[in-house]
């Protein structure tokens, strides 16, 4: 840490963390009721838990990708962030919308348009934060005159995530028209300009983890982001198959839906170069874990898995079962969760003032190492019930009451699983606020001489 | 590569994907409203899709294949349960289904009567949405984990112009959707009653001193029920609400003669 104001992403993490903890446990929860039967079926029903479920996680990560680019930013443009009181402000904001959203949920206040469930007056907040977060970002790039690659590519993602949240205000009277756009939101995001800022996260890490040449890493972050857009921006249409759309977008889907993974193979790729060229030599190797894991995790998940259904001819019978959640679980920790948690641990050493080794801790292995084999075993129960369920209910014909009473042990497995992870992120949690200190004190302006072995 | 070629091929990737997404999200913006009947989207249709978000429907069920796991498939539920069943079924879901046979049961909405009329409007303007084929076959709440059920039948096409095989065939595709309700398994009651050995059942029941119906034979029967369902209504928690049945009532306009006539063959041999 080498500015005083990148003590803002601190807070952000706080927020970040909690909303994590809270969002796996209504995880276990929905997971646990479809083992039913289901005591809170009047009180907490299933829709009510998987909307929290869901707008968490957006919410914690979209927290975690603002406190990473506060630390970030300064850091690059080599200037203080323009306004830390600006920063709180929106961080006040983004939490009580937040926390709004999740209450109302339980009092059955939604939208109820999927993955964009919150409701209009939240949705305008949530536009209001996200210009906040902007203009404070981009007059800081201003007053220090200097925007690398890197960030441009960081804050790039973080703009277009904003404008592409907008067709979200609009409601369709035509359903089919709601889904369409919809996905501008939802599938732009998570296989379009969230990718973006992963691979400028993934770049920043590996930048500062290896110390590779920033010119070469930075080259190959344009390659990245560009397979991204050319295979993402397309592959919406594996989102249109089935919902009322002319024909041609089934090849369209298949072609550059199988072109997806190349981005995340590439992240992989980039991040075991970088790691040769250094020998895994930097002090922080808790952020190495999260940093490589992201890479690899995401190329499974985000691109192996999600290749596995997006071919129409296969879609076709998969559409809307398990198979989708075995693909989205993994993806999402992978590619959006793990990058997350790699910067706090990358950041957490600079903003407590302690040394570069000190995350390496136990309890942090372990928060690892659980999180990695829970997430590997969810999605193998996901996976195996949804063969399971593609087979008996739609290649059968079997009813999907009777289907679901005979995927019981693959939800069992996934119960257990899911225990594992959480078991992972308690940990992670506790050595977040118990174990790695609190940021340190300095006068606002001051510059910190950080005390750190390595610059 | 250079950073230079690295940042054109992203720039360029980049803003001729965008333009070919453009080009066509314009030219399908064009067609939906042919390939979704958009005509016939009238203000009740409306409301129904405002009662489908209100109450969070997408976060059990999906509906053309989106949403979430918990609870089945929609887009076809009103080609497969009329609109009478699916009317007692909002009212009350624990009348049809309970947790502990069927693992699942979908909680107590309250809604209104013109609430639920509107979101079977709804449902049933999307069951007509141009799908392109999906799902290939048809996708059930219940039932047809029963031998005899043509499970993993290939969709139905009549092999021969047999009118027993025209009428197995009718029988088993959706529209009119008579296999998602009834079983043709002995004692299997999905939704309406099992169809096994309906032509003795029939014999039996005109003859009875509770029957005022018309027909005359089992054939007549069998005819007589499907295209006026309340001409002898059997008491059942499915079956019936308030001396009405819950079967669809819109047969005699759906199907044609010839198609009942080879239904009715068909039944009649089911032993």
């Amino acid at each position: 840490m080498r500015y005083t104001s990148q003590r803002v992403a601190y807070p952000y993490f706080v927020v970040a963390l909690l909303l994590f903890g809270l969002q796996v446990a209504f995880g276990l929860l929905a997971a646990a009721k479809y083992l039913g039967p289901d005591p809170l079926l009047e009180v907490l029903p299933f829709d009510v838990v998987k909307v929290i479920h869901t707008n968490l996680l957006l919410v914690w990560v979209l927290t975690g990708f603002m406190g990473a680019a506060y630390y970030v930013v300064p850091e690059e443009s080599r200037v203080e962030l323009y306004s830390p009181r600006l920063a709180y402000v929106q961080l006040g904001l983004w939490t009580a919308m937040g926390v709004t959203a999740v209450v109302g949920y339980v009092f059955r206040w939604t939208a109820g348009n999927k993955l964009l469930e919150q409701p209009f007056p939240l949705k305008i907040v949530i536009v209001l934060v996200m210009l906040l977060f902007l203009y404070n970002l981009g007059m800081t790039i201003r007053a220090g005159g200097r925007l690398t690659t890197t960030e441009g590519v960081l804050v790039a993602g973080l703009a277009t995530t904003a404008l592409l949240y907008l067709p979200a205000l609009f409601e369709w009277d035509n359903y089919t028209l709601s889904i369409f756009y919809r996905w501008w939101t939802v599938h732009l995001w998570v296989e379009g300009v969230w990718e973006m800022i992963q691979g400028a996260l993934l770049a920043y890490l590996l930048i500062r983890l290896s110390g590779v040449d920033r010119e070469v890493l930075e080259k190959w972050l344009y390659v990245i982001v560009g397979l991204t857009f050319i295979s993402g921006i397309l592959g919406t249409a594996h989102h249109y198959y089935w919902i009322g759309v002319p024909r041609y977008w089934l090849p369209v889907g298949g072609f550059f839906s199988a072109l997806e993974p190349l981005s995340f193979l590439a992240m992989a790729m980039y991040a075991y170069y970088a790691m040769r060229r250094s020998g895994l030599a930097h002090p922080n190797r808790m952020a190495m874990h999260w940093t490589i894991g992201s890479a690899i995790f995401s190329a499974l998940g985000a691109g192996i898995l999600g290749l596995a259904h997006t071919w129409p001819a296969v879609n076709k019978w998969t559409h809307g079962t398990m198979i989708t959640a075995m693909h989205g679980h993994m993806a999402f920790f992978g590619a959006y969760v793990m990058i997350v948690l790699g910067m706090i641990t990358y950041a957490l050493p600079g903003l407590t003032g302690r040394s570069e080794d000190s995350r390496e801790t136990a309890c942090g292995f372990w928060a690892f190492w659980l999180q990695v084999a829970g997430m590997f075993g969810m999605t193998m129960a996901f996976a195996t019930a949804g063969i399971t369920q593609t087979y008996l209910e739609r290649i059968l014909g079997i009813g999907y009451l009777e289907t679901q009473l005979k995927l019981q042990v693959h939800i069992l497995m996934l119960v257990a699983t899911a225990a594992l992870f959480i078991v992972g992120v308690a940990l992670y949690l506790w050595d977040f606020f118990f174990l790695a200190g609190r940021p340190v004190a300095a006068l606002p302006g001051e510059r910190l001489a950080a005390a750190r072995p390595t610059a | 590569m250079s950073k230079r070629a690295a940042r054109a091929f992203f720039v360029v990737g980049t803003a001729l994907s965008t333009l070919i997404f453009l080009v066509l999200t314009v030219d399908s913006h064009r067609k939906i409203p042919a390939l979704t009947n958009a005509a016939a989207i009238d203000a009740t249709v409306i409301e129904g899709k405002d009662v489908w978000h209100r109450n969070n429907c997408i976060n059990c069920h999906t509906l053309l294949g989106e949403g979430a796991y918990y609870a089945p498939d929609l887009t076809q539920i009103t080609a497969q349960r009329g609109a009478g069943y699916l009317r007692e079924f909002l009212k009350d879901p624990s009348r049809f289904y309970s947790e502990e046979r069927d693992g699942r049961l979908m909680p107590t909405l309250n809604l209104s009567d013109q609430d639920i009329t509107a979101v079977i409007a709804f449902l049933g303007w999307v069951s007509k949405i141009d799908t392109q084929g999906w799902p290939p076959r048809p996708i059930l709440v219940k039932g047809s984990a029963i031998p005899g059920a043509l499970v993993g039948a290939p969709a139905p096409t009549a092999a021969s112009n047999d009118p027993i095989e025209l009428g197995r065939t009718t029988f088993n595709a959706t529209p009119p959707g008579c296999f998602a309700c009834h079983s043709i398994s002995p004692n299997v009651n999905v939704v309406g009653p099992s169809l096994a050995g309906i032509g003795a059942t029939a014999a039996t029941r005109i003859r009875s001193s509770d029957y005022h119906g018309r027909a005359k034979d089992p054939a007549g029967y069998i005819r007589e029920s499907i295209l006026d369902p309340n001409a002898y209504v059997l008491a059942g928690p499915t079956f019936s609400a308030g001396g009405h049945s819950l079967m669809p009532g819109d047969y005699a306009q759906s199907l044609k003669p010839e198609q009942v006539d080879q239904i009715v063959a068909y039944l009649l041999t089911l032993k």
